[in-house]
């Protein structure tokens, strides 16, 4: 790794100006933990990175709506204060829990929930939890702004949807009342281990009965995934042994699952099925 | 010699010397050491297993603007002609000479005042090969055509491997064989005879600090600044490659953060005094936590083993069949083929004994030391062996150990009568700690418990010997100086304390020099369990050296018998004022006879034994495979422990550590390509997967030979801690597996083919 420029703007303006000539070597930078990581093994070759920590704006703050719809949590905001943050654990506490087996205290004290989503790595915990909660992101850029659901921002393996220039603001979250969620760290290995599969399960249940779920499977695909045929499965009918079981075969017949050092494909399709289902009892009994 | 009253020193948990330095962040360590004008090297690696280098393009790297040289093995051997080393064999070269012969293989060196440059630098140099097939299997290397060498090249040091010299076609680099009795008869007489194949894997010594090595030769004498276990012998194989007499030769270790066998002979020290030879400035080399997966590892390795046993639960023959794969470099490899080999039958007493134990060279990263020396690959095997035995014939576990077991005064499979060895007071006290003979609730849902239990035993690396320096200054206050290197095991402060206790001072108030061979005198290693017994030894002869020579001084200055004058004011009254030194040596060799070379039978194979119990209780969920150890019971025998709390901490350590061996750690290959590493991919145990209940303990015993009773203990509950976890895993499940690592993966497909619905088989995608 050779030297490297690291630029502070103030203003998003001058952030996109830093950024503006399209080079691969010139990269935005939330928290760094994942970056730094590839610049130490030299996969990342940086010319310069321009941090976002002070630019302000929605990329800032963690907030919720005054009609209490939406909660806006800011780009730059640390998954600490996320953590910490009574009322993420009020109307969304599914995140919460999530934090507490995703990697250590202190990258959570550095590491930025907009460059979590912008990494895509698919081993990572958050962002399966996002796609189970029905968030959305906004992206700004030099020309506008836009807002996609956070599973339009994934288009493969480390790879996204955003342009040139354009960079992710803040995720915005509904708060839905009538729903439950849980997200299910499957590891093989030691404790610390990437998970070999994530499961984010959110549902609206009526004792048994599903009125309507989203089921996102993370780690082993190449991108977190909604299974929608899983989902068809179970939407509208009751938490059946039956149909339990045809959710997990469905899921595995839609999940292009590859065997890696984490367990074998056939192993992770196991897996599936029965974290699935375990996952559906869990909420089901909460 | 006046007889000594205890004076407190011994049995005290003496806190370790070196704590407050160490939590204050001022410990010294060679990674912090800068050294005017120094260079850094960054090395470039080969990208295939096996293969003849045809060029090597440095143009790019060299136009980087700041390197300093960029070198490869035709620059090497412009200062050094015969540019190979190794400790049991002289196969590896400084860099890879015309061949490489694992995936990860040092090809060039780039050397830069800025390491970032070095590491940017030789990633721009690219090496054309001409790829030759590779062989990665022990079983299948030992009588594989590709040959990882040409031609066996023993070392001189080494007399028993002599007869290895210039064997041509072959990958195996020792044959060690042990006859006892006669096997095949046995067999042929026995009620019963079972046999059963059992697999480690490759593993990694994870330490802390990585490698990290600084050579700094000018005016024809060199200072070697290393991370080592051995500084005299990295002294004595430098002199040895540079031609030089040993005196010229510096070689200084600071404290190191782990070793466990790794930094031992020589790993980075023959690259960085080549480099610094060749440019004449300092050089320092330090990998990286990933590159240390290329330095050295842990041997896999594949054990078949054979039992006759009759009606009456006596085990009347064993044969054992090892093949442990080395990988492309023999490091220390023929002496762990030979050392566990050799104990590779168990802790039993079984007249008729066949051992026959193969190192074989592969195209993987070289296999050396790693804490047990073998012992834990080889208790994997006769361990679980034991209980398929006790469950096949409806033995209590614990009853048909005991029968077997080798008693005080009975010979070991070499012959060598066994003495000071606790294997049944451990063996029990772990079954104590398990509530053995209390009703276990084994379970009947979804979740499965299993409880199982293990005895292992080690012979020592012998001969080795330690020579001990103790000074008493003008003031009377004490340095030690010793070549015991302390990696975290808290040596300095049991040192400290046998001297101290030897003095009538306190332990905390003995200062010990670290070791620094233009200082410190000579110490063959820190290793295999042996510094306690074999340096501990030296030091208590070099203290008592040192209370004679008080005697005589006292007798020269004419002062009365038992006179009370303290040793300042002896000093001060022979040399009229704070002068003059009283200085004590001590050298210890324990007695050893070498084994016949074709029984492998002594009457001294070791001067002590490693003895280790353990036990697991497992919790496993039968839908997933998924396995908690609810409880897992380290105790050793330690003779008596000088410092108990530094034995309990090494006998936690080794227990994690083992237990990391035994459940996670693997290093995977795919067409002879390390696939997984790094830390990420390579998993190491965390706080998170300790057991609930982690039990570490030590028998009441002494060691009749070593100082105060001690003997080492730094690998004691590594030995038998996988087969303990094995065990615990088939009382569960029902299903004895017999590859390690133990993954849910593993667990789950046993679990599955017991049922009759086994799992489909990897897709290899």
């Amino acid at each position: 790794m050779l030297g490297f420029e690291l630029s502070e703007p103030a203003t998003l303006d001058e952030a996109f100006d830093l950024l503006a000539d399209g080079d691969p070597g010139v990269r935005p930078m939330g928290g760094g933990t994942a970056l730094m990581l590839m610049m130490k093994a030299q996969i990342f070759k940086p010319e310069r990175l321009v941090s976002l920590r002070n630019v302000g704006g929605c990329f800032d703050g963690l907030r919720i709506d005054a009609d209490q719809s939406h909660i806006r949590i800011g780009g730059m905001t640390t998954f600490a204060e996320i953590e910490r943050s009574p009322m993420v654990l009020q109307h969304l506490p599914a995140v919460v829990r999530t934090m507490k087996t995703l990697a250590n205290i202190r990258v959570r004290h550095v590491a930025s929930v907009g460059g979590n989503l912008a990494h895509a790595d698919p081993h990572l915990d958050l962002p399966p939890v996002w796609m189970a909660h029905a968030a959305s992101i906004r992206i700004v850029s030099k020309s506008g702004e836009r807002v996609i659901p956070v599973e339009d921002l994934f288009a493969g393996y480390y790879e996204t949807t955003l342009g040139d220039g354009e960079l992710i603001g803040e995720v915005i979250v509904p708060v839905r009342p009538e729903w439950t969620s849980t997200y299910v760290k499957v590891t093989t290995r030691s404790a610390h281990d990437w998970p070999a599969l994530g499961i984010a399960v959110s549902a609206n249940l009526q004792g048994q009965r599903v009125n309507d779920l989203r089921l996102v499977l993370s780690a082993a695909l190449d991108r977190p995934t909604r299974l929608d045929a899983a989902e068809n499965e179970l939407r509208g009918s009751d938490l059946s042994e039956a149909a339990l079981k045809r959710a997990g075969e469905a899921a595995v017949a839609e999940a292009d699952i590859h065997s890696d050092s984490r367990g074998s494909a056939a192993y992770k399709q196991h897996l599936l099925r029965v974290h699935l289902s375990r996952a559906m009892h869990s909420l089901a009994g909460a | 010699m006046v007889a000594l009253m205890p004076v407190g020193n011994i049995g005290r948990s003496v806190p370790r010397l070196e704590s407050r330095a160490k939590v204050m962040g001022q410990a010294e360590y060679t990674h912090h050491l800068r050294l005017p004008g120094m260079l850094y090297g960054k090395i470039f690696r080969s990208t295939l297993p096996h293969a003849l280098i045809k060029s090597v393009d440095t143009s790019a790297a060299k136009a980087v603007e700041g390197v300093f040289r960029v070198v490869t093995i035709d620059d090497i051997r412009t200062v050094i002609p015969h540019p190979y080393y190794g400790p049991a064999f002289h196969d590896q070269p400084v860099l890879a000479d015309g061949k490489v012969r694992f995936a990860g293989e040092p090809v060039a060196v780039v050397l830069a005042s800025d390491p970032r440059v070095a590491e940017y630098a030789a990633s721009l140099i690219t090496a054309e090969y001409e790829e030759l097939p590779a062989v990665l299997d022990e079983v299948e290397a030992a009588t594989s055509d590709i040959c990882v060498h040409d031609e066996l090249k023993p070392a001189a040091t080494f007399p028993d491997l002599q007869h290895l010299k210039g064997r041509r076609g072959t990958n195996v680099a020792l044959d060690y064989r042990l006859v006892r009795g006669n096997v095949e008869e046995a067999f042929a007489a026995a009620d019963h005879v079972f046999e059963h194949t059992f697999r480690c894997q490759q593993a990694m010594h994870t330490p802390m600090e990585p490698f990290v090595s600084i050579a700094d030769v000018r005016d024809g004498r060199m200072t070697l600044h290393t991370a080592s276990q051995g500084p005299s012998f990295v002294r004595i194989e430098m002199a040895r490659l540079l031609g030089w007499p040993e005196n010229r030769v510096r070689v200084k270790v600071p404290h190191l953060g782990g070793g466990f066998g790794g930094k031992l002979y020589i790993k980075l020290e023959a690259l960085v005094t080549s480099l610094s030879l060749l440019v004449q400035r300092p050089v320092k080399i330090s990998l990286t936590m990933e590159e240390q997966f290329f330095m050295v590892t842990k041997h896999a390795c594949t054990f078949t083993i054979k039992s006759g046993v009759n009606n009456d639960g006596k085990v009347v023959a064993r044969k054992c069949r090892i093949l442990w794969n080395g990988g492309a470099y023999a490091d220390i490899g023929p002496r762990v083929t030979q050392k566990a080999g050799f104990t590779s039958a168990g802790p039993y007493d079984i007249d008729n004994v066949e051992i026959e134990s193969l190192a074989v060279y592969t195209n993987r990263p070289p296999a050396g030391a790693l804490r047990g020396f073998g012992a834990p690959q080889a208790a994997w095997a006769y361990e679980c062996h034991t209980d398929l035995i006790a469950e096949a014939l409806n033995f209590d576990k614990i009853e048909f150990r005991r029968q077997n077991l080798l008693q005080e005064g009975r010979p070991q499979a070499s012959g060598t009568p066994v003495h000071d060895a606790a294997f049944e007071k451990a063996m029990d006290q772990v079954a104590d700690r398990l509530d053995w003979h209390k009703p276990f609730d084994r379970g009947n849902g979804r979740i499965r418990r299993g409880r199982g239990l293990a005895v292992g035993i080690k012979g020592i690396t012998s001969p080795t010997t330690s020579v001990a320096i103790v000074n008493l200054y003008g003031d009377g206050s004490c340095g030690l100086y010793i070549g015991t290197v302390d990696m975290g095991q808290g040596s300095d402060t049991v040192m400290a304390q046998i001297v101290a206790e030897v003095l009538g001072l306190d332990a905390e108030a003995v200062h010990v020099i670290h070791p620094d061979t233009d200082v410190t005198p000579y110490d063959m290693g820190t290793l295999g369990s042996r510094s306690t017994f074999h340096m501990g030894t030296a030091v208590r002869l070099a203290a008592e050296d040192v209370l004679r020579k008080i005697d005589d001084l006292a007798k020269e200055l004419g002062l009365p018998p038992n006179s009370n004058l303290p040793v300042s004011e002896m000093l001060r009254k022979k040399y009229g004022m704070q002068a003059g030194n009283i200085i004590g040596t001590g050298s210890f060799i324990p007695d050893y006879k070498k084994p016949d070379p074709e029984t492998g039978q002594t009457p001294k194979a070791t001067p002590f034994w490693g003895v280790g119990a353990n036990g697991a209780e497992v919790e496993i969920d039968t839908e997933t495979g998924e396995i908690k150890i609810v409880k897992l019971v380290s105790v050793v025998d330690a003779g008596v422990a000088i410092n108990p709390r530094a034995v309990r901490q090494q006998v936690s350590g080794a227990a994690i550590m083992q237990m990391g061996f035994t459940m996670t750690e693997n290093m995977v290959f795919r067409d002879g390509q390390l696939t997984n590493g790094s830390l990420a991919d390579y998993k190491i145990p965390s706080l998170l997967d300790m057991p609930e209940q982690f039990v570490n303990e030590y028998v009441e015993s002494r060691q009749h030979s070593g100082p105060f009773g001690a003997k080492g203990t730094g690998e004691s509950s590594t030995i038998a801690l996988s087969p303990a976890i094995g065990n615990a895993i088939a009382d569960a499940i029902g299903v004895h597996l017999t590859d390690l690592p133990l993954t849910q993966e593993s667990i789950f497909r046993a679990i599955q083919k017991k049922n009759g619905t086994p799992l489909p088989e990897d897709d290899n995608d």
